[in-house]
């Protein structure tokens, strides 16, 4: 019987706290057990936890009763465990209940399209409109590139640079940060190449 | 003669501040009656401030702020979701947050959710089936017509809202300081709004939101951070762990500052004097590791060699094994085609069916696949016992010692070097406490400046002040003076130190010879746009009889006009405007058609 305990465990909820709520969807016939097979001092929220452990299945219900009994003799407080099937935290009382977002498509989709779409596919399906020339929609208040061609600048201190390492295209500003390049194992350059977005694909 | 000066050294230690957890507050009776107050969420990429918008003076800032985060694992505890400042430490579960945020926009609405109930919640809103108070809420300038929609759709059916006002929290922000300024309105200006994943330029003429000429910038606080973090990575690789995103974020918001002439400050910064003076050392916290360990290098290479012959015999073990099987597959089919040969054609067939073979054909192209195999398998093993595997010893990298690198930056620079590499394994004397310091130089000046000159970066936009320059230039002159003398800095990511000279100095270089322009900066600039709605829902309130006022959009509306339906006012996006086409995929959920319309500005 012991042994049972740490499965059925399981199928307990946690906190009475829960109970308010979910009360009104359990069977009473559960309680009304329970209540028969408590002995001594059965205090209410030892009730709906009975209450609350009726799962579907009866077999769990069952094993809930007994968890019920056992707990009871045990002494144990139980409080922790987290129901599969049902979570401890009840929905807050503002929201309906019934609400299912439409843009994950979880009714009209299937089972395919669960994710939520990413900007770029949301924004692609927008330029699908009909916008005219001078609409502004997200994509076209996008900055335009530089005009002006950017300035160099040292990968490793950040001084104005005006030399290229040939071997390692890094870019220094003196000698000694030449010194430095030269000696970096070539995970860290291809780092600082990678910061700049200057890594050459082609090996 | 010895110089009495003692060099000052900034040390500093990363504060690392925990968040504690918001308090459930209780629903004050003036937000019920008469009439529900308004609720004001300034929905941020990197923060969330959410308040009520009532004249008391309690409610004068918003009750809770949080960052915009959730922690959300899969499985079992799903349901364990912690949100904003539920998280005391987002570093241990970095890789579990997730934001409802892409970019500057809104588009995982389970999560966003998420923050909603976390905020209801909070204002200790507790009303069964809806929430009774109007909701408004800050958007993305041009936000997508399919984001507003869904965010419609969460609020008005599964909240139940009343009514909703959506706006940009940038143009909050400039009404709230023009008032605050007492200009006149209609108010004028332009815009510089820098938050956590994008800047924009916003024109504003004669109090509208100018959006036909409006530009972003992809360049802000998140790519300063990321930037700062490899930056520092990359010269310390020990510490990688170390170099969490929280810090780098305390780094950007304690120790950085905008230079108001870049290159001139980068010239003072090359004096080791001054190196010596302004980096800010930043202490990390002992960690025990210690650089190259207790291993010398000739050691390290011997057991990578050894690794390598010990993969190589395990390969040529199964080549081996592989070559056995393969050979007596070979011959096994090679006897079943012998009794094809010899005529025994029942054997034959039934051999064929044990081994699940059609007809004599395939047998054929089996026996001459596999004994291509063989073939190939008896060449490797010629190969491999001819050359003996050289390790591939050339591609160990040993890493740097911090002390070379950092003296190398400033030779001048006076501190315990550490000893070179040892030629014995004599573990060599070094300051723990200096190999445990972060120097934070030249980057406490380059992270911020990525917001005017993105190419370090790798972005090929343009810089802040070049999509000002670039946008002034598509008015006229007389625009372009009267949007210039108000021009307004707002955004969390503009409290670095001489930001506001800064961007002064640039437009100075960029306007006409002594034209005259004015620059602000918000007065708080992360919450005001927070303010700025609360003191749009103060002014524009609803009136008793249920019908919207200007701004508001009422469940009749949407249920009418559809998701996409925005209201207009002061400091709202302009609405997409199209001429009666009923699209299918922009349905709202309540299966109505959507009404479009045409606005000119």
């Amino acid at each position: 019987m012991a042994s049972q305990i740490p499965i059925t465990a399981r199928a307990q909820p946690a906190a009475a706290s829960s109970a308010a709520l979910r009360g009104k969807k359990r069977p009473g016939s559960l309680a009304v057990s329970a209540a028969q097979q408590a002995t001594g001092s059965s205090s209410s929220s030892k009730k709906k936890k009975g209450q609350l452990t009726a799962t579907p299945t009866i077999q769990t219900q069952i094993t809930g009763v007994e968890l019920v009994a056992e707990v009871k003799a045990m002494g144990t407080v139980d409080c922790g465990p987290i129901a599969i099937t049902e979570s401890t935290a009840k929905p807050p009382p503002f929201k309906d209940p019934t609400f299912m977002h439409s843009g994950i498509g979880g009714a009209a989709a299937g089972k395919k399209n669960r994710t939520w779409k990413n900007l770029k596919q949301i924004l692609a399906l927008e330029r699908t409109l009909p916008w005219k020339l001078n609409d502004p929609n997200y994509y076209s208040i996008d900055a335009p590139p530089s005009l002006k061609p950017p300035k160099k600048y040292s990968d490793i201190s950040g001084l104005p640079a005006n030399y290229t390492d040939p071997q390692t295209k890094l870019r220094f500003t003196s000698s000694e940060e030449f010194s430095y390049i030269r000696l970096l194992p070539t995970d860290v350059v291809t780092g600082y190449l990678a910061l700049r977005k200057a890594t050459c694909i082609v090996p | 003669m010895a110089s009495k000066q003692e060099s000052v050294y900034q040390i500093f230690s990363f504060q690392d501040c925990k968040s504690s957890p918001d308090p459930i507050f209780e629903l004050p009776a003036q937000c019920l009656t008469p009439k529900p107050v308004p609720i004001v969420i300034d929905n941020g990429s990197f923060q969330t401030r959410a308040g009520w918008a009532a004249p008391a003076a309690e409610f004068d800032s918003p009750l809770l702020l949080f960052r915009s985060v959730a922690a959300r694992s899969r499985g079992a505890a799903r349901s364990e979701t912690q949100i904003g400042n539920d998280i005391p430490n987002l570093e241990p579960l970095r890789w579990l947050l997730k934001s409802q945020f892409d970019r500057n926009v809104a588009v995982n609405f389970e999560i966003q959710e998420l923050m909603f109930d976390y905020v209801f919640t909070h204002l200790g809103i507790s009303s069964e089936g809806s929430v009774a108070h109007p909701i408004v809420l800050t958007e993305a300038p041009c936000n997508p017509l399919h984001c507003r929609q869904m965010m419609s759709e969460l609020l008005f059916e599964c909240y139940r809202v009343p009514y909703v006002s959506y706006g940009v929290d940038s143009l909050y922000s400039f009404y709230h300081n023009n008032t605050r300024r007492k200009l006149q309105p209609p108010h004028t200006g332009i815009i510089l709004s820098s938050g956590y994943h994008c800047s924009h330029i916003l024109p504003v003429i004669n109090g509208r939101f100018d959006a036909v000429n409006c530009k972003r910038v992809n360049v802000a606080g998140s790519q300063a951070a990321s930037y700062l973090q490899r930056l520092l990575q990359l010269k310390y690789p020990g510490h990688l762990a170390a170099i969490t995103l929280s810090r780098v974020e305390e780094l950007l918001h304690e120790h950085s500052y905008t230079a108001v002439d870049y290159h001139e400050e980068l010239e003072k910064w090359r004096s080791p004097e001054f190196y010596e003076r302004e980096v800010h050392r930043m202490q990390l916290p002992f960690s025990g590791k210690l650089p190259g360990g207790c291993v010398s290098v000739e050691e390290r290479q011997e057991r990578r060699a050894q690794q390598l012959r010990r993969l190589q015999e395990i390969n040529a073990r199964r080549r081996e094994e592989k070559l056995l099987q393969d050979q007596e597959r070979l011959d096994r089919l090679m006897a079943v085609q012998e009794l094809l040969e010899d005529g025994l054609l029942d054997q034959f067939h039934k051999s064929l069916v044990e081994l699940n073979m059609d007809s004599a054909e395939e047998l054929q192209s089996y026996i001459n696949k596999l004994q291509l195999a063989v073939e190939q398998g008896r060449q490797k093993l010629l190969h491999s016992d001819g050359t003996e595997g050289k390790p591939e010893v050339s591609e160990l990298e040993q890493p740097m010692d911090e002390g070379d690198g950092v003296a190398l930056m400033d030779p001048d620079f006076s501190e315990d070097t550490l000893p070179e590499k040892p030629a014995n394994v004599v573990q060599p004397v070094f300051n723990v406490a200096e190999y445990h310091q972060l120097f934070v130089g030249t980057e406490r000046l380059r992270c911020p400046e990525i917001l005017f000159q993105p190419s370090p970066t790798g972005e090929d936009q343009m810089g802040l002040m070049e999509t000002l320059q670039y946008v002034l230039a598509r008015y006229t002159p007389e625009q372009q003076e009267a949007l210039v003398s108000n021009v307004f800095l707002t955004g969390g990511n503009m409290q670095y130190p001489g930001m506001k000279e800064r961007v002064e100095r640039e437009l100075l270089a960029m306007r006409p010879f002594q034209s005259h322009f004015k620059v602000t900066i918000a007065s708080r600039p992360t919450l005001d746009a927070w303010y700025g709605a609360r003191d749009w829902a103060l002014e524009h309130p609803l009136s008793g009889e249920g019908g919207a006022a200007e701004g508001w959009i009422s469940r009749q509306e949407y249920e009418e006009k559809g998701g996409e339906y925005l209201s207009e006012h002061c400091a709202s996006n302009r609405p997409f405007i199209l001429n009666g086409h009923q699209r299918n995929d922009l349905k709202s959920s309540s299966g109505n058609i959507l009404y479009y319309y045409i606005n000119v500005i």
